[in-house]
């Protein structure tokens, strides 16, 4: 308790520092700023910062296996070393097969199941709550799952057995082994996990469509299939950018299930480029090699991140202006 | 089958705590784990300390083991060690990001000997030089590898506990099996037995390779009996490959040996024998290969010589009983034959430069690999320490792990033991190795092909550290006998 407090009426030379910053924060022009101070306190120090340090590192020749007061700037050279490394290029490409083959799946299997899920009525819930499991499941419990359904001896093999011993295949496929099949395998598990999400988001959508468009589409005619085409779909658009932004972007990172399946191999045929910075980086120590590396990935991945959330934005625009003119049409 | 359980677990147990409860004793006999002690509780008196924590950074795979001596010594010393398990895979990352960061949150480091070249350079291990000069620890009886294994660049930073040379173990059974030894001899004119070189071991997994269903020298195969099996799979193909070249992997200026006949025959035998493996082999570590060699569907094995062990001790094995341990069979490097068991992991302990009692860290490290206490872990049901010296042979705890036989064997096999590349960037320059050996393997390229992109790798990561600090640093190993082999 304060001197302040103590008399009561303390004026501000009386009152401890406390009282006084208390009352500073209480002005106005002050308290204002409080939140806005906070927020981009926390920006600045867990992502400005770090950010400008690791470009700054991309600029410095520096291996981890020597002390940092050894580095020393080095210009452009660790950019010109990522840009004309064969390995980053590859494991840059696989990640780009592995996203897109992904999420072309994740995004036709998740709008069919929610399609199928939305006109369903009874044991709507129980479907939802299914479909959703996978998505809940720690990505290495699901990782550590699946590298026992992918052993060649395991119950994937023996499921398949029927099929691929009458089409002449060896039934012991090497899903971690063989580059191809791993390659497969990676990409299955990806989507067995992701296409929840992509449900989720096209549920609401479809949850989200005006019932008064559909009928009125219903009362002049038009058939479901027409329905489908002409009116679901066009108001679908934004769900399915939606879907399409935050799917790549969370597969183009794609880490646990490489860690967890294949480690990035055989040889490097499932390295994605995450493992390949984090390789670079914590296994060999290359702290300024990665640092440029992850510079560069972060500028393309930016590009083409923004050039979605453009679209998004853009369909949303269109689909809110389609709504203004159906309603001044009434 | 439970009561029978309950019954081992109890033996097993009063067997770990007689070895622990005989500790005091053993540690007055032994001169330099007494010497530890007594170092300690001077430390202790000396800086008025009463009670002190060390952390210790653990390799996961001693998390049951490696307790029992940190109660000792605490009984011993007043010192606890609390423990940090940790993959082994992800403890060099942690090591490596402690050099940066400095904060001193671990005393103590253990993790593989190949950690230590990049660990040291970059500042974070602590030359324990003035301790062991102070402490004066006993290096007998451990063969040159091991010992070279604790220096680098002219300074000791570490103790190694562990002798994790690769070995050939083959099936007893089928070895004594009468029938087979006939039609064996029939087949290729040799006696079956421990193969003396890489390609007699080829031409063993050859001829025993057999497909389910088949019946031979009476015995029905329900299950395929796979002719061989060893390490193929990412970021462990490597630790294979000294085995098969049988020599130095650079000359003394650090060009690289590999894209020569002897690299490209080297390619070419550690890939061939794959097709003798179990076809997943390339996807598997050691939770597939050892469960898989006791259920008795391999022949042969190269390994870890803790999967005799494995062998012999699972209550589901197959094979126990009957495991042939053997010597590493030999190559052909440059026209003479020469054995070289790789030192495939290994267990050391280093301290962390940044530690607030490095000494006393030291002091803890000295104690547990001394010549008594080392024993008692090699011999401790739980722990994966394996033998590494010849103190090891004579000790009946040790032996009654691991056998005298196996232990005879893997003792003249830690001989011939080379380390694999100790150098900064070590697992660099390795997994530029392991990803060619695999495309190989893969039929994605040729050896010969694989040998010259090995080779403009490896150049590549000399050149980047810095050609002459490499050529330093491989030179002095060398000249340590880290490899066998010298210029």
């Amino acid at each position: 308790m304060t001197d302040a407090t103590l008399n009561g009426t303390g004026g501000p030379a009386r009152q401890g520092p406390r009282m006084r910053l208390r009352a500073w924060l209480g002005q106005e022009r002050v308290f204002r700023w409080i939140p806005f101070v906070l927020v981009e306190g926390v920006f600045l120090l867990v992502i400005i910062i770090p950010f400008l340090l690791t470009i700054y590192i991309s600029f410095l020749r520096w291996r981890a296996n020597r002390p940092f007061e050894q580095a020393y700037l080095s210009g452009f050279r660790n950019y010109e070393q990522v840009l004309t490394n064969e390995g980053f290029w590859l494991s840059l490409g696989r990640t780009f097969y592995f996203a897109g083959a992904a999420v072309t799946f994740e995004l036709i299997v998740g709008f069919l199941l929610a399609m199928a899920v939305h006109r369903v009525v009874r044991g709507r819930r129980i479907y939802i709550t299914l479909f959703l499991i996978p998505m809940m499941l720690v990505p290495v419990v699901a990782g550590y799952n699946f590298s026992m359904i992918y052993l060649d001896s395991g119950p994937l093999n023996q499921l398949l057995s029927p099929i691929t011993t009458a089409l002449g295949f060896d039934p012991r496929i090497r899903w971690l082994s063989d580059p191809t099949a791993a390659q497969l395998a990676i990409i299955f598990a990806d989507i067995w996990q992701w296409t929840s999400l992509t449900f989720l988001i096209f549920l609401s959508g479809f949850s989200a469509l005006p019932p008064q468009l559909i009928n009125a589409a219903r009362i002049m005619g038009a058939n479901r299939r027409q329905i489908f085409f002409w009116v679901e779909l066009p108001l679908l658009k934004p769900a399915i950018v939606i879907a399409i932004v935050i799917r790549s972007m969370e597969a183009l990172k794609m880490f646990d299930p490489i860690v967890m399946l294949t480690f990035g191999g055989p040889g490097t045929s499932t390295q994605t480029i995450a493992h390949y910075l984090w390789e670079q980086v914590w296994m060999f120590n290359k702290f300024s090699f990665g640092a440029a590396a992850s510079v560069l990935v972060l500028i393309m991945f930016s590009v083409l991140i923004f050039t979605g959330i453009w679209l998004l934005i853009r369909q949303s625009d269109q689909v809110e202006n389609q709504q203004l003119n159906t309603g001044s049409d009434r | 089958m439970a009561h029978a359980f309950r019954n081992t677990s109890a033996l097993a147990l009063i067997a770990a705590l007689g070895i622990i409860g005989s500790a005091p004793v053993l540690a007055q006999e032994d001169p330099v784990a007494q010497r530890a002690i007594d170092g300690a509780r001077a430390y202790m008196k000396k800086n008025n300390l009463e009670e002190v924590k060390l952390d210790v950074l653990l390799n996961s795979l001693y998390r049951n083991s490696f307790p029992d001596f940190a109660a000792e010594w605490k009984e011993l010393t007043g010192v606890e060690l609390v423990s940090e398990p940790l993959g082994y895979t992800d403890i060099p990352s942690k090591v490596m990001g402690e050099s940066v960061a400095k904060t001193g949150a671990f005393d103590i480091f253990n993790d593989f000997p190949y950690t230590q070249p990049d660990a040291a350079s970059a500042g974070v291990l602590k030359p324990l030089d003035e301790y062991a000069a102070k402490y004066k620890p006993d290096f007998s009886g451990i063969p040159d590898a091991f010992v070279a294994q604790q220096y680098y660049n002219g300074k000791q930073y570490s103790f190694v506990l562990d002798g994790d040379h690769i070995m050939l173990v083959l099936r007893k059974d089928i070895v004594e099996n009468p029938a087979a030894r006939a039609e064996f001899q029939a087949a290729t004119g040799k006696e079956l037995g421990c193969p003396a070189t890489m390609a007699d071991w080829e031409e063993q997994a050859k001829f025993f390779h057999t497909k389910a269903g088949e019946t031979r020298w009476g015995i029905t195969f329900e299950q395929p009996l796979y002719g061989a099996m060893g390490y193929r799979s990412v970021n462990f193909t490597h630790r294979h490959f000294p085995a098969y070249f049988g020599g130095l992997l650079f000359d003394a200026d650090m060009n690289p040996k590999i894209n020569t006949p002897q690299g490209i025959a080297a390619i070419k035998a550690l890939s061939s024998i794959v097709q003798y493996m179990p076809e997943d082999i390339q996807g598997w570590g050691t939770p597939q290969i050892y469960p898989f060699w006791g259920s008795g569907q391999a022949y042969s094995v190269m390994s870890f010589p803790s999967i005799f062990g494995f062998g012999n001790a699972n209550p589901d094995s197959k094979v126990k009983g009957n495991q042939l341990p053997c010597v590493i069979p030999a190559t052909n490097a440059g026209g003479e034959p020469v054995r070289r068991a790789a030192e495939a992991a290994g267990t050391s302990y280093m301290v962390n430069a940044y530690s607030d009692h490095p000494e006393l860290s030291y002091l803890f490290i000295q104690w547990l690999t001394s010549p008594s206490v080392g024993n008692r872990a090699i011999a401790h049901p739980k722990g994966f320490w394996d033998p590494f010296r010849t103190q090891n042979l004579g000790d009946a705890g040790i032996e009654n792990k691991f056998s005298r036989e196996f232990l005879e064997a893997t003792l003249e096999n830690a001989e011939f033991t080379t380390s694999l590349l100790y150098i900064e960037g070590h697992y660099e320059y390795m997994k530029i190795l392991d990803n060619h050996l695999a495309d190989v393997m893969n039929g994605n390229t040729t050896a010969e092909e694989a040998a010259e992109d090995i080779e403009d790798g490896w150049n590549d990561v000399t050149e980047d550290i810095g050609r002459d600090n490499q050529v330093r640093v491989w030179r002095q190993g060398v000249e340590a006998g880290l490899y066998v082999d010298k210029f």
